[in-house]
């Protein structure tokens, strides 16, 4: 019975099948698709650290201030505290320029008014207490936040409050228990009034090679109205002595921090120094604010959620399919939501640059953030008005092990940059209009002329090598150059071994690892010669400069000068404009001031680093956006952002467009 | 046949246990960290980002917190990498693209592999038979994403009839289908064929075709069931694979399912996606392999069950 009938059984349950494969739920298409590359890693503003993440959460969400899309330069956003004021230039143009009028004389105190009208998506009214919840939140140290120095470098005390180690007998300090509900991210009940005495280690000292150590617990003893008490941060419960309490953590007392809000519409940042471009970072996505009631109540990451999430940007996450897209929708509770012309838009995850191409070639995508760099040659002979690659603050280079033999001689580093002819490079390899470059930081920063190496002059280097005692690349080591697997990177690096056998006759060998080998490689400084990238995170030259500092996280080739990190850090530590002012009319110093400006100080800095070249800059990337003629309020910018807001979509020119292109 | 499954099911659970086992071994023991980026942060915010990711604890407390958390509830913990979403809902929203893609290209090559598969034996040495098996073994050559170059180019571009990539409509699915499918389609034409020529030179056929029986009657009632037995124990693996995902074929059309995030997850040391995603695998083709031995039994009357 049962053997006569499975062949039928087989055939409906295949049939059966396939009808199941072919149903799906139907999505109205989008007034505009974009692809985004690949999925995102979260919503969560304080966690992330792509582009991809930075593009949606730049649409769901708004920071105190906004990127002007055409100059980057900060606007009013969630802050309207600003006036618009014309300025002449050196030539005498008139431009009008927005200028932030909560700025205090000693360039040390923000202080940002919340506009009246700025509502979160369920109505309910932004307010500066948002803002001091959203910034706690991202100096917790229990948030896996990677860009935490984006406060904790210039916000007063704010280092202090993420390093428990900082800690001082007598600091007020904050003690957070563990929640009552099994949620992550959530905030437990925090206990004041206790001032730090000492802090203990528990248990010996890990050895910090011994990756399967248990974690450290510290023991902190405080002291509140004349007693003593301790308190166990990570421990757990009942496993201690009935005098210890258990508790999360204990941190600085948030009230100690230079962030605060005297009523619901003023928002204050102190700074430690001045910081010129401070209101930029105000822009940046991580500093975003989010709601501290959806956060409570759903914890991470079910808030994230398109259910659940409340924010406060021009769209809404609407719907969130895995790999697939985001459908955002626009947000009826924006202030500015009469400026917002798109009602829908769909960011697809989409990890292929080829299928992004033709995604955009079949209409389905009216931009992508980038093409395949096989095709940019073609894109560019077809001389594309939807294909303006255009600089942006991205630099390529090469790092050099100065702990090595040989290279560790400035000479021969020289030597090795004037051997390299950048220009071959970006004529046969890359070819997109890459910009040749001879300094760290990329052109085009307000304010700030880059310092440059010398350009290609194999003679000179020749002589230097010889001068650095190896005549003729006599005596010196073979050299590794290291790259992660790519075949841009690779076809750089060969290009590089030539010229340097050419030129130089140095033995060049070439070594390719995968991402995460080559990381550890590189942080371990086991190269030579190591192929690093590096993007800016705002306009300003420390984003670049600051990698180079001696024994910096990011310095990673071993390099150590003294100069270099005073000047980098005596940048930081500035002067204001009006304490120079005041200080030279003090000093009774008349005409131009002596005193050197943040800019000069790190000019000087990268003088040191252009002439000493423990990194070898290659060329500055350029941004390959394709945006369909139709689409407005797109403009290419040096950060390569593109807020949703300003974009547009004239749907008669669409509609004509792709009848003239057939489809 | 009860106790056969319940004994075969008990051996899966050992099985998975095995797996996990030596997947969490080899996953540790990989360089790198799932934490590290280009962008490398102070030792203080390492600290602060393993510890939330509990990859401070030894080696020895993850692997039996895990497997805690595993075994019970079958909670296959958070990505590293997808941190909006559980292990569990990357799963529940990849498998059925992966799914329904998988079986459609299953759909698709039987149908073909079966066909082509019946006429190359029956009209063995014609002109159909050797064009056939040629474009078969071309098939079986040729990688998917020369395939899938080729049906783009014809099929997005030169005939406007699909859109280039995406999920989410019929239109969408049917290029990758036929990309996916063509190698099996040509495997099971190649291996019907061979099946057929067996079981047509064995005496119950010419016992058949002597009783008169049609042509027809003789090769899909007699001989295609007997010739199906190498087809089925290829299909268990087959499907197992094939429902798990393409890596090729997703990423070349932007498909969502979750042969893409089995690639990353490993690249990324991204340790519970890679583990929910490998303890799937194993899961689906244990269940594959215990149907085909099943149908074995229905399909073949000599075949007795343990």
């Amino acid at each position: 019975m049962l053997r006569s009938a499975f062949p039928y059984l087989a055939l409906l349950i295949l049939l059966g099948a396939v009808a199941w494969s072919l149903s799906f739920g139907t999505l109205p298409p989008a007034d505009f698709t974009f692809c985004n590359g690949t999925e995102i890693q979260s919503v969560d503003p304080a966690i992330v650290t792509g582009q991809p993440e930075g593009r949606i959460i730049q649409a769901i969400f708004e920071g105190l201030v906004n990127w002007d899309p055409r100059t980057l330069e900060p606007s009013p956003g969630v802050a309207d505290n600003f006036r618009r004021v014309t300025v002449r230039d050196e030539r005498g143009n008139e431009t009008t320029k927005w200028e932030f009028e909560g700025l205090s004389d000693d360039q040390l105190t923000y202080t940002f008014h919340i506009r009246e009208n700025a509502k979160w998506s369920d109505g309910t009214p932004v307010t500066a207490h948002d803002f001091v919840y959203s910034f706690r939140r991202f100096l917790d140290p229990m948030t896996p936040n990677r860009y935490v120095f984006q406060l904790t470098s210039y916000v007063h005390n704010a280092d202090r409050y993420y390093s428990p180690s900082m800690l001082q007998p007598g600091d007020p300090v904050e003690i957070e228990l563990y929640p009552e509900r099994d949620l992550i991210g959530i905030r437990g009940k925090v206990l004041r009034g206790y001032t730090f005495v000492e802090r203990v280690l528990q248990g010996e000292a890990p050895d910090p090679e011994d990756e399967d150590a248990p974690p450290r617990q510290y023991l902190y003893i405080l002291e509140k109205d004349g007693n003593q008490h301790r308190f166990l941060a990570g421990g757990e419960p009942g496993s201690v002595p009935s005098d210890v309490t258990v508790c999360r953590q204990v941190l600085l007392d948030f009230s100690e921090v230079g962030i605060k809000a005297p009523d619901d519409h003023t928002f204050v940042v102190t700074l430690k120094n001045p910081t010129p471009y401070f209101l930029t970072l105000m822009g940046f996505y991580p500093l975003f604010p989010v709601n501290e009631r959806c956060i409570e109540t759903y914890g991470s990451p079910a808030w994230t959620r398109p259910e659940n999430i409340v924010s406060n940007g021009a769209f809404i996450l609407k719907e969130r399919r895995l790999r697939d897209r985001i459908r955002l929708v626009k947000n009826p509770h924006y202030w500015d939501r009469d400026n917002v012309r798109l009602n829908t838009v769909d960011a697809l995850a989409v990890e292929s640059y080829v299928t992004m191409l033709n995604l955009y070639e079949s209409g389905v995508a009216d931009w992508i953030s980038t093409v395949p760099a096989t095709s940019v040659k073609t894109l560019l002979a077809e001389k594309r008005q939807d294909f303006q690659p255009s600089p942006m603050m991205t630099v390529y280079f090469y790092r050099i092990n100065v702990t090595k033999p040989a290279l560790n001689n400035k000479l021969v580093r020289q030597a090795i940059s004037l051997a390299i002819n950048r220009q071959e490079i970006l004529d046969t390899v890359t070819g997109a209009g890459e910009v040749a470059a001879y300094s760290i930081v990329p052109p085009g920063i307000p304010g700030y002329t880059p310092a440059t190496t010398a350009p290609y002059n194999p003679e000179r280097a020749r002589q230097l090598l010889a001068e650095a005692g190896y005549p003729g690349g006599e005596g010196m080591p073979t050299l590794e150059i290291l790259f992660n697997t790519s075949e841009d990177h690779a076809a750089i690096a060969e290009m590089i071994q030539q010229q340097l056998r050419k030129t130089l006759n140095l033995d060049v060998r070439l070594r390719n690892e995968e991402w995460n080998s080559y990381q550890i490689s590189q942080q371990q400084l086991q190269y030579d010669i190591s192929r690093s990238g590096w993007i800016g995170d705002y306009l300003a030259p420390n984003t670049f400069l600051d990698m180079f500092v001696t024994d910096g996280p990011n310095n990673q080739t071993g390099w150590k000068n003294a100069e270099y990190t005073r000047l980098i850090e005596e940048a930081a530590a500035g002067l204001s404009d009006i304490q120079r002012d005041t200080l030279s009319i003090a000093v009774g110093v008349a005409g131009p001031v002596s005193i050197p400006t943040r800019m000069d100080l790190l000019h000087q800095a990268e003088v040191i680093l252009m002439d000493e070249l423990p990194v070898i800059p290659l060329y500055f990337y350029v941004s390959k956006n394709m945006v369909r003629p139709y689409v407005h309020g797109f403009y290419n910018n040096l950060q390569d952002v593109h807020p949703l807001r300003a974009i547009w979509v004239d749907e008669e020119a669409k509609r004509k467009f792709w009848e003239e292109h057939g489809r | 046949m009860g106790w056969f499954i319940i004994k075969r099911l008990g051996w899966m659970l050992l099985t998975l246990w095995v797996v996990y086992s030596v997947s969490f071994v080899l996953m540790r023991s990989v360089p790198g960290s799932p934490l590290s980026a280009e962008r490398k942060v102070s030792p203080e915010i390492e600290q602060n980002l393993k510890r939330r990711y509990r990859l401070d604890q030894p080696l020895g407390v993850q692997y039996w917190d895990d497997l805690r958390r595993i075994v019970p509830h079958g909670d296959l913990g958070a990505s590293l990498k997808i941190q909006d979403f559980s292990v569990n809902e990357i799963i529940a929203q990849g498998f059925p693209v992966s799914a329904s893609l998988g079986i459609l290209a299953l759909a698709f090559a039987l149908t073909l592999g079966l066909t082509a598969g019946i006429i190359s034996a029956v009209r063995r040495g014609s002109l159909a038979d050797f064009s056939m098996m040629t474009i078969a073994t071309i098939g079986i050559a040729l990688p998917n994403f020369v395939i899938a170059g080729i049906v783009i180019i014809l099929f997005v571009f030169l005939w406007p009839l699909f859109p280039p990539g995406g999920w989410g409509r019929i239109s969408n699915i049917i290029l990758p289908a036929f990309c996916l499918g063509a190698p099996y389609a040509a495997y099971i034409a190649r291996l019907t064929r061979t099946g057929m020529l067996d079981v047509l030179s064995q005496d119950y056929i010419r016992t058949a075709f002597a009783k008169g029986l049609s042509e027809r009657t003789v090769i899909l009632r007699h001989a295609l069931r007997g010739a199906l037995l190498p087809v089925v124990s290829f299909l268990g693996p087959a499907i197992a694979g094939v429902l798990t995902g393409s890596l090729v074929v997703e990423k070349i059309f932007g498909i969502p399912g979750l042969g893409v995030h089995f690639v990353n997850a490993a690249l990324q040391l991204d340790y519970p996606l890679a583990m929910g995603l490998v303890l799937l695998y194993t899961t689906l083709l244990y269940v594959m392999n215990l149907l085909v031995d099943l149908s074995y039994a229905i399909l073949d009357p000599r075949v007795k069950l343990h």
